[in-house]
């Protein structure tokens, strides 16, 4: 089976218009992620990040590379890479119901079948009786699971998420942690996770990729061999194999945050 | 004694209860107000020498009125000008909407038209009057002309103001849906652009009332700005003042009863604005 997602040789930089120099945000960074598999980013802030997500979504044209999803070159934004943005970007003007179905009625599935796919993870992310509400009636952590209901539904090929939980307190970030487990171990989903928490990089990832700082290279690539049903926050903090592994990661990362820290 | 007492007492709470809303609201002071208004103008009225033809006093209007509407006029009258002010307002809003979107959407549009928009918002209804006249005579289609021509302007300009509110983020999540660009603009820059909408529809319409009623002081024929024009010309001083009164009690009727309940269905309920 060749890889759902392949990254060859791609490298970016910002043009700045008002000095003439430009920003080295990537740097021939090359990664692959198989079916099935959860991968996790982590980098220090501004290592390019956000960039290679946006080059992924099709949202950042880039030249220096190659991207390919399911063996297709990227050109452009298209549904076979769901995203679940940092801001969930969740539309106040749809109920919780008609957000999650939002990517099927654009697809242009009937309005039957929608409705029980819909249903369906409503449940899955754990909404039930939120269906007719609208966005503003939600917490935080409720509106993060909408969108990760709704980049779902659609089914893409992989999933890609930007520092989904960044925005919700520690408690809500801890059970969303689980639940994105629990979500992507029930869908099969190949998802692509940024973030820059080295604890949720471990927790989720079977695949984690350290980068460096500015301008972004591969540093290193981490496999961490822990059975998805075995991921619950209780176990894994006194799990010698998870401990071993975050450490290792930490370590990386470390060595790349700038002394000053003002990075 | 005791068993019968609630169901006596109950439609005194009722009443005690709408009363509170209303000078809770500010029903009293506005009372108070008009009250004090009404008064003040019997009282320059009584005082001021013939005031019939200066300022006649707030009950010679009213039974100016219960004359004017015996005869049928005011009805027709006014008939006139809120047809006028619908068709305008509406054609504005058909126009004044795509032609916002369209330029919020477009950098390439808006730096083209923009300045143009601008220079032709400098010159009122009033002062392009004249040249339209000069094209189509005393007709209807002059009058529909400056009120489409007024609403225009605030309805363009909210709703462009409106499409470059929206967080890129919801376009960037739409087409990553595989969204067309027809479909963003359905589920993202209309209801997106709508608070904007509805402030630039509010403005437009108000606008477009003001020239209803000088449109037809020079060039209609009936309607309620033709009435007060003729009224003075005939020294009909009651006339003037109750055409004045109609515009405005018409136009806090059309805000509270039409403009405003569109708001609440649509952007208080989805919590874009605070009440
Ligand atoms: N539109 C842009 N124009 C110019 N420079 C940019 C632009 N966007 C990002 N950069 C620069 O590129 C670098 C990488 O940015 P990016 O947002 O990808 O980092 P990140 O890893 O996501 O950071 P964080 O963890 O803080 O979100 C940064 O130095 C940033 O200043
Ligand atoms: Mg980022």
């Amino acid at each position: 089976m060749p890889p759902k997602l392949v990254v060859q040789g791609l490298s970016h930089h910002y043009p700045d218009e008002y000095t003439g120099e430009d920003v080295h945000a990537l740097d021939n960074v090359s990664l692959d992620v198989d079916e099935g598999v959860f991968a996790a980013v982590v980098g220090p802030s501004g290592c390019g990040k956000t960039t290679l997500l946006n080059i992924l979504a099709g949202l950042l044209p880039y030249s220096v590379g190659h991207v390919k999803v399911d063996g297709i070159d990227v050109t452009g934004p298209g549904p076979d890479r769901g995203v679940v943005f940092q801001e969930h970007a969740i539309l106040p003007w749809r109920t919780v119901a008609r957000n999650i179905g939002h990517g099927l009625e654009i697809q242009g599935m009937a309005s039957e079948e929608r409705k029980k796919k819909v249903q369906e993870f409503v449940e899955l992310v754990n909404l039930t009786g939120f269906e007719d509400r609208y966005p503003h009636e939600l917490s935080g952590g409720m509106k993060q699971r909408v969108a990760l209901a709704r980049t779902l539904c659609a089914d893409p090929v992989i999933m890609l998420m930007d520092e989904p939980f960044a925005a919700v307190d520690a408690q809500t970030r801890i059970t969303l942690q689980e639940e994105l487990n629990r979500i992507t171990m029930a869908t099969k989903k190949t998802t692509l996770l940024i973030t820059h928490n080295v604890d949720e990089a471990a927790f989720l990832g079977d695949k984690c990729f350290v980068f460096t700082r500015r301008p972004g290279k591969l540093k290193a690539t981490i496999l961490i061999d822990i059975p998805r049903d075995r991921r619950v926050w209780k176990d894994l903090l006194h799990d010698p194999q998870f401990i071993e592994k975050r450490d290792e990661i930490l370590t990386l990362v470390r060595e790349e945050v700038s002394p000053h820290g003002d990075d | 004694m005791a068993t019968t007492s609630p169901s006596v007492e109950r439609p005194r709470v009722v009443r005690s209860a709408r009363w509170r809303r209303f000078t809770k609201g500010g029903g009293v002071e506005l009372l108070i107000m008009v009250l004090g208004i009404l008064a003040f103008w019997s009282f320059l009225s009584s005082v001021i020498p013939n005031p019939s033809r200066y300022l006649p006093a707030p009950l010679t209007v009213l039974f100016s009125s219960s004359d004017m509407l015996w005869k049928g006029l005011l009805p027709n009258y006014l008939g006139q000008t809120l047809f006028r002010l619908v068709l305008g307002s509406v054609l504005g809003l058909a126009i004044g909407i795509p032609f916002g979107i369209l330029l919020g959407l477009n950098r390439t549009v808006s730096d083209i038209f923009y300045p143009i928009l601008n220079f032709f918002q400098s010159i009122s209804g009033i002062a392009i009057l004249p040249i339209i006249v000069v094209w189509w005579g005393n007709s209807e289609k002059t009058v529909f002309t400056v009120i489409l021509y007024t609403a225009m302007f605030p309805i363009t300009f909210n709703v462009l103001a409106g499409v470059r509110s929206i967080p890129r983020i919801y376009v960037n999540m739409l087409r990553s849906l595989g969204a067309s660009r027809l479909q963003v603009v359905r589920d993202v820059i209309l209801p997106g652009a709508m608070p904007y909408i509805a402030t630039g529809a509010r403005l437009g319409i108000a606008f477009a009332w003001r020239a209803v009623i000088a449109g037809e002081m020079l060039v209609g024929k009936r309607g309620l700005g033709w009435m007060i024009f003729t009224a003075q010309d005939t020294d009909h001083t009651d006339e003037v003042i109750l055409g004045m009164v109609m515009i405005g009690v018409i136009w806090i009727l059309i805000d509270r009863f039409a403009l405003r309940p569109i708001e609440a269905d649509t952007i208080q309920r989805w919590g874009l604005v605070q009440r």
